[in-house]
């Protein structure tokens, strides 16, 4: 991972004039949008606005038509998810895709190691690991379930387990694909304390997020897409106040 | 009655080498393959090829039936790499298929269908071993080494990889691990733990041919996998021994018809293993299924 420092609020991924279509159908329209170093950034828009594309087309797992993303200065456009994994730009799924004949505790630990070869590891190196998934499963109430089976967990525990695996990482980005969908009330607040900890702790944060409690509870500025367009990229008072958005993202009510 | 046992001992250590090395793609990188019989062929092959050309000595039959089975090996990891599931099944069979063929036609290196005679035994620091009695203990230290490497791969982070890429090929990358090159290394470990099993069992019956080797060795591999239990430490041991005692076991139960023995051995093997898959999906040794 690269420890190029970069301002609080400066770019740190960024995209560019980004296309994917399927058939002929465009799901990414020449967006651009910057990820800002320590803010969350939400992305909102109806069902098929193109939001998992884009994640997609930032993590490798899909190619891309045209247009550039830039990490730290670098085009990674094209490459390997897993390479650019490594570079510190991880993510969660919506379908959460977790190791699940692993227990809590492995899921959580084979998160944060990805060589072919066990790394040979200081004993205080190895405590400070074992420290940080401690820490992890504390925060996300998993503490009691560390030996279960990912598959036996209750779902509101699957989606804390997903959002565990990426706190344990050294990610400098997140990019979370509907973490809180599907919580209920009584989690938000944990979630959202994650949420707020991490991003004190400089971790920059990219969202997709339906639910409004959330996304005004948490948000640094809202990017809005639309049938694969990027309409707004701004604060989040400008985009909730905006009737034109309104409308698309609501049905048109009047 | 004493060399029997030893006998029965010896291919129980043979073919639990064999099980537990296929556990290993089946179990924890859930790479299921029908050409396991094919790295035991040229374990075989190799071993005596070199044990009658260059040299008897075991230390170097042994690293060079691994080394040959290692380097085919990446030819199966080049589908596995691609395909998952029950189309690598079909790309496996295709490899079983074709090292058949060329087990019988290549007869300078494998005496074709006429196979390999006089292999020479396992020599041990020119100590030759082929009593049934010694040659048990070469061949269950020989299990032990290769269920105490197994073991410590799967234990380790490499063994949380395998898994993790199992569950989710997806995942496993968007947390940065290089999944064909991890695939790809546990095909070659597997293949080349095969081949100790077919340097083993060509020195220990100093005779083998192509029929050793075939697709019904593949089958009843992955048999003795499944039916012992995918993915835990004992499954793989406990179905060869009794995947290689029941044949034998059913035909001395002696209120059977003697002079039908052979069918009804057959029915019986085929009833128990349909009804275990039935009620103990997750093998012998596996958990049980809910649980």
């Amino acid at each position: 991972m690269t420890s190029t420092t970069i301002a609080h609020g400066e770019p740190l991924l960024q995209v560019r004039n980004l296309d994917k279509s399927f058939g002929g159908m465009k799901a990414v329209d020449d967006v651009t949008l910057d990820l800002r170093a320590g803010i969350v950034t939400t992305l909102v828009g109806p069902n098929g606005a193109g939001k998992t594309t884009l994640f997609n087309l930032i993590t490798g797992n899909l190619a891309r038509d045209s247009g550039e993303v830039e990490w730290l200065g670098q085009d990674i456009a094209g490459g390997k998810p897993h390479l650019i994994a490594r570079r510190g730009i991880m993510r969660t799924y919506q379908d959460l895709r977790l190791f699940d004949s692993m227990s809590v505790w492995d899921n959580i630990m084979s998160a944060t190691e990805y060589g072919l070869l066990p790394m040979p590891m200081s004993s205080a190196a190895r405590h400070r690991r074992k420290e940080r998934i401690e820490e992890v499963l504390e925060r996300t109430g998993l503490s009691d379930k560390r030996d279960t089976r990912a598959l036996d967990l209750a779902y509101a525990e699957r989606k804390f387990l997903s959002m565990a695996r990426i706190m344990a990482t050294e990610a400098r980005l997140w990019l979370l694909d509907e973490p809180a969908s599907g919580l209920d009330p009584n989690s938000y607040e944990r979630f959202l304390k994650i949420l707020r900890d991490d991003r004190e702790a400089g971790t920059t944060i990219c969202i997709i997020e339906h639910n409004l409690d959330i996304v005004i509870g948490i948000s640094d500025r809202i990017a809005f897409l639309d049938r694969g367009r990027l309409l707004a990229d701004a604060e989040p008072d400008t985009v909730l106040n905006d009737p034109e958005l309104a409308k698309i993202y609501f049905g048109d009510q009047s | 009655m004493e060399a029997y046992i030893f006998n029965l001992l010896n291919l129980i250590a043979i073919y639990g080498i064999l099980a537990v090395s296929l556990n290993f793609i089946i179990g924890y990188a859930g790479i299921y393959s029908l050409a396991h019989a094919v790295f035991f062929g040229l374990g075989a092959y190799t071993s005596a090829w070199v044990g009658l050309n260059v040299t008897p000595s075991t230390f170097v039959t042994i690293p060079a039936a691994m080394l040959v089975a290692a380097i085919v090996s990446l030819v199966l990891a080049l589908p596995a790499l691609r395909v998952r599931g029950e189309y690598f099944v079909a790309a496996s069979l295709g490899l079983q298929v074709i090292a058949v063929t060329v087990f019988s036609e290549w007869k300078s290196f494998t005496g074709g269908i006429g196979g390999v005679l006089a292999i020479p035994p396992v020599n041990l620091f020119g100590a030759e071993i082929y009593q049934p009695r010694e040659f048990a203990i070469v061949s269950v230290i020989a299990l032990l080494i290769v269920i105490a490497i197994t073991l410590a791969l799967v234990r380790s982070s490499f063994g949380r990889n395998l898994r993790a890429i199992r569950d989710s090929e997806s995942a496993a990358a968007s947390f940065g691990k290089n999944v064909p090159l991890i695939k790809t290394v546990a095909v070659v470990i597997s293949a080349a733990l095969a081949a100790v099993a077919g340097a083993l069992y060509a020195s220990f019956i100093s005779f083998i041919n192509v029929e050793s080797f075939m697709l019904d060795t593949s089958v009843l591999l992955m048999a003795m996998v499944i039916i012992g239990g995918t993915g835990t430490f004992l499954g793989p041991l406990v179905g060869a021994a009794l995947l290689l005692i029941l044949p034998s076991a059913i035909s001395y139960l002696s209120f059977l018809p003697q002079t039908e023995i052979g069918a009804l051995q057959q029915i019986i093997y085929g009833l128990g293993m349909t009804l275990l898959m039935i009620f103990r999906p997750g093998g012998i040794v596996g958990r049980r299924s809910g649980t």
